[in-house]
């Protein structure tokens, strides 16, 4: 188990991550979302040791190891750029970490190789212990720095965005075999992605980190459902986000009126939030039906994305909506381009956010209801 | 969260900051002392020497640490050794100059038209191999190339272009200037061309597709971007020629007399403290032209 | 595109005339080494064609007025000296340059300090190092005074080429051995030293010739016991003989020889490495 208290540090003076806490458990599969700058290199470069914090403590199975050097940590990073020994053959590269660790090195052979050929199994890539890693395509070099982490046995493997550089069918691929190649070892994954499918996808449970602090750190589907601050559910890429206020007991924003769902009434808002595939599309001038609300739009285009059909409306002042749907609940419909059409959606569906970001509704609230 | 107790925690946390710490925060220390006590001990404090005893007295055969500034007015006074800064000056500016002019055509071709990785570096290897013969022999073959018998000469009289032998070319300031301009030139070429193989393509693509003629390509992109290049090559240049004594003596028979010709001959005669009032204006004359020249280039950005 | 053919022509011509002003000594430097001796000068026209001047380098000439070289002594001293040049050198400037690769205060001071070095002529510090030796009354010899002025010049170059090195060095390959838990001097040793070794190997052969062929420095502090490059300025005073043509001769294809062993140890290593990994591949396959 490792704990993160209150870490924090800056890069001349420009905070990089603030006040972290996060505990990351035994045995299992923890990803960390945050766009570009989010802080999040850095802190797994905190976590592995390759940075020292100007603040915080890491304790690491009870153990203070905040300043400790990374090769007594016990910890393994696999990094984006695969960072492989270039002078080595892929047997070498794996073989290094046992050979040459300071604690308890492997001084057999005989165990060396088994443990690689193990391990390269285990990765998919037995038979190509004696290539230079200059032969081997990008995603064979990806497995070759998963191996030669694991076959040491982190406590905690730490990846940094590891599916980043490969190509679109790879990264599936890979999402399965990272997420059973973990189970077959039990070892703590921690991935670092700002890709938020990745995040949804993989983790057991999953931290959302921005301008470094952690938002919100919980099981994927709650952060995908609930997410307790507006910027959460703009990260999580499924919510049409209004920006607006209350006035006469309704939302306003980009010119229209919206009802609040009721657990949010008589409370200050800053935002509303709507998923992209609980909105349903009418005729203009539809009016919603008893505990819906809606709003005008027109329609600019639509994309067609293998499973699904996304449409795309502009509002009346400029802001961009999506409606999602998904064709196995329903056939494509098409629309003309400049069409006005009414959005509806149910008021249960939709999060309310309060000026400052943070969600009005309380998970305990939704979780009773 | 309570704030409280977590501040004791961190406060608890404080040893462990020091015991691996310090190493890692200042190892780099550990890595630089050695060099940086060598360039102490063994540049700045020799310098700094030089800058003291030039204002010693001068005795017939020794020197004694009573200040004076004599040894600076002699300097000023006498024709010969102002005579020698000006004459310094002038070479120095005038080899620059060549070596830029002749050295940079070169450059051009071995940098930018020569797209060939293998080609490029034979052509420079091909200039750097006469450095493997000893700098000083190098000078010296400059003789039999010069004289009045010398090569040029029969080559020239063999051609029926001229009738009698050029007698100017050897023991000259001429003959000095060829000498460092053959000696030094490569020094120019040498980060001139790297500046321009550098140059990404595209660039010239880019502008020829706009429309840009050679003339105006080599204006507002090549020799811009060259710039560097040639800096850095003239601070070689420079320093090399300024401090120069050999080619001095070997080419001109003696007759042209640099600051280091003199510097040489007033350590032969054990007058230390007029050969280090000499040194020090050599040092500040240097140290204005690098200073000059690194106004124009960042040395450790280009590098 | 015509006009710019043209002026790819005219430069290459250029180029070539250039290349004719860099060898033409050279030329005419092998040509006089095989003149007449002992009576024939450092001059044209050849008397007579003869091998006189190579014999008399090596010591297998008859004695005559013309002293030999030094070559036994000199030369020893010259390639000891460039040898030890070296490996202070390329040490020194490998430490350095791994110091500024992380941020420092006072880097700047530092660097220049270490610039200034190679940028100081050789005369200066020679005479300042002398005027210490003189005042302090230490001995002026080519192992002491002598060698640590040729590291105060060669050192920045070494330093300078480890810097070009390390700057293309990717930082997170060490961090990854580091996380492995192979603690950072093992690491510098089993992945960092073979990563940068053909760059330490081009600055020690940078400071090799570069002390091997100094004598500014050496000139006032070397004592007296002579480096070839002093030995050679020794001549400047007295008449100069073909001897010295010869020596030059031999030296410069001496270099080339080395030069091209060690062109093709490189060469055969690169090609053994590849041999290697292309053989094992079909095996697999």
């Amino acid at each position: 188990m490792m704990e993160l208290i209150r870490l924090t540090k800056a890069y001349k003076g420009v905070p990089a991550v603030r006040d972290v806490f996060l505990i990351v458990r035994e045995d299992e599969y923890l990803t960390l979302l945050g766009p570009s700058g989010s802080g999040k290199t850095t802190l797994l470069r905190l976590l592995s040791g390759l940075e020292k914090p100007d603040a915080g403590q890491i304790h690491l199975n009870g153990e203070d190891v905040t300043y400790r050097p990374p090769h007594l940590r016990g910890l393994g990073i696999v990094q984006q750029n695969y960072a492989l020994f270039p002078h080595m053959s892929v047997e070498d590269n794996v073989a290094f970490g046992l050979r040459y660790r300071l604690i308890d090195p492997v001084t057999d052979e005989g165990e060396v190789k088994r443990r690689v050929a193990e391990t390269l199994e285990l990765v998919g890539l037995t038979g190509f212990e004696a290539r230079m890693v200059g032969q081997i395509s990008g995603g064979q070099k990806q497995r070759v720095s998963l191996a030669r982490t694991l076959v040491t046995r982190p406590k905690i493997c730490l990846l940094d965005e590891p599916l980043g550089a490969l190509d679109a069918n790879l990264r599936e691929r890979m999402t399965v075999e990272l997420r059973k190649i973990r189970e077959t070892l039990g070892v703590t994954f921690l991935h670092v992605t700002g890709n938020e499918t990745e995040a949804l996808a993989m983790g057991d449970r999953m931290v959302v980190l921005d301008k470094g602090s952690i938002v919100q750190a919980d099981r994927p589907d709650v952060i995908f459902s609930m997410p307790s601050d507006v910027r959460v559910a703009r990260f999580v890429n499924t919510y049409n986000v209004l920006e607006g206020a209350v006035r006469d007991g309704e939302f306003q924003s980009a010119g229209q009126a919206m009802t609040l769902p009721e657990y949010a009434r008589g409370s200050e808002a800053g935002f509303y939030a709507i998923r992209q595939d609980a909105v349903e599309i009418n005729a203009a001038g539809t009016v919603p039906g008893p505990g819906r609300t809606g709003l005008q739009a027109t329609y600019i285009a639509s994309e067609f994305l293998g499973s699904r059909f996304a449409y795309i409306f502009r509002m009346p002042n400029g802001g961009v909506f999506e409606v999602e749907r998904h064709l196995s609940h329903s056939d494509p419909v098409t629309y003309k381009g400049g069409e006005a059409c009414s959005l509806s959606w149910n008021l249960s569906d939709a999060l309310v956010f309060d000026p400052s970001g943070a969600a009005l509704e309380t998970t305990v609230f939704k979780g009773a209801a | 969260m309570d704030g409280a107790a977590v501040d004791t925690r961190l406060a608890s946390a404080a040893p462990s900051r020091d015991g691996s710490g310090f190493f890692r925060r200042h190892g780099h220390l550990l890595l630089l002392a050695p060099g940086v006590i060598w360039m102490v001990l063994f540049l700045i404090v020799p310098l700094a020497m030089m800058v003291y005893v030039s204002f010693w007295t001068q005795t017939t055969f020794a020197i004694k640490p009573d200040l004076t500034l004599k040894s600076w007015a002699t300097f000023f006074a006498s024709e010969t050794y102002f005579g020698a800064l000006l004459r310094t000056l002038r070479i120095w500016l005038t080899v620059l100059l060549l070596t830029f002019l002749f050295g940079y055509p070169t450059a051009l071709y071995i940098g930018q038209f020569v797209r060939n990785k293998t080609v490029q570096t034979i052509l420079l290897v091909a200039c750097v191999i006469p450095f493997w013969t000893s700098f000083l022999i190098r000078v010296l073959a400059w003789r039999p190339m010069l004289g009045k018998e010398g090569a040029i000469n029969i080559v020239l009289q063999g051609l029926g272009i001229i009738d009698h032998p050029i007698e100017v070319l050897l023991f000259t300031e001429l003959s000095v200037i060829i000498g460092m301009v053959q000696i030094y030139v490569v020094f120019m070429v040498g980060p001139v061309a790297f500046m321009l193989a550098r140059i990404d393509d595209s660039l010239f693509e880019a502008a020829r597709d706009l429309g840009a003629s050679p003339m105006t390509i080599f204006r507002k992109i090549t020799f811009p971007l060259s710039l560097p290049g040639v800096v850095v090559g003239a601070i070689f240049v420079s320093v090399m020629v300024l401090g120069e004594f050999a080619t001095a003596s070997a080419l001109s028979g003696r007759k042209v007399n640099l600051l280091g010709n003199i510097i040489v001959t007033q350590v032969g005669s054990l007058k230390w403290a007029f050969a280090a009032v000499i040194g020090v204006v050599l040092t500040v004359v240097m140290a204005t032209v690098i200073t000059a020249l690194l106004r124009v280039v960042n040395l450790r950005r280009e590098l | 595109m015509n006009q710019n053919a043209a002026i790819r022509t005219l430069l290459a011509l250029y180029t070539a005339l250039f290349l004719a002003f860099l060898y033409g000594p050279f030329v005419v430097m092998a040509i006089i080494s095989f003149q007449q001796g002992p009576e024939g000068g450092p001059q044209f026209p050849i008397i007579e064609w003869s091998t006189f001047w190579y014999k008399h380098v090596l010591g297998f000439a008859p004695p005559s007025r013309v002293a030999p070289l030094p070559i036994g002594e000199a030369l020893t001293r010259s390639l000891t000296l460039a040898f030890a040049t070296m490996v202070v050198s390329t040490v020194l400037g490998t430490l350095t340059a791994q110091a500024f690769r992380s941020q420092f205060k006072g880097s700047g001071f530092v660097f220049y300090l270490v610039v200034l070095g190679m940028m100081v002529p050789g005369v200066l510090l020679g005479l300042g190092m002398a005027l210490v030796a003189d005042q302090f009354g230490i001995d002026r010899n080519w192992w002491s005074t002598a060698f640590v002025l040729h590291v105060v010049y060669t050192y920045p170059f070494a330093f300078l080429v480890m810097l070009a090195i390390f700057n293309r060095f990717d930082k997170s390959i060490e961090e990854a051995a580091w996380t492995l838990g192979v603690p950072p001097g093992r690491t510098f040793r089993k992945v960092t030293f073979p990563m940068i070794f053909p760059g330490v190997l081009s600055a020690m052969l940078f400071a090799f010739t570069l002390s091997y062929d100094e004598f500014p420095r050496t000139l006032f502090t070397g004592g007296r016991e002579v480096t070839m490059p002093i030995a050679i300025y020794g001549t400047f005073a007295v008449e100069i003989h073909p001897n010295l043509f010869a020596f030059g001769v031999l030296t410069t294809l001496f270099s080339f020889a080395l030069l091209t062993i060690y062109g093709v140890l490189m060469s055969m290593s690169v090609r053994r490495a590849r041999l290697r990994a292309t053989g094992l591949q079909e095996d697999v396959a």
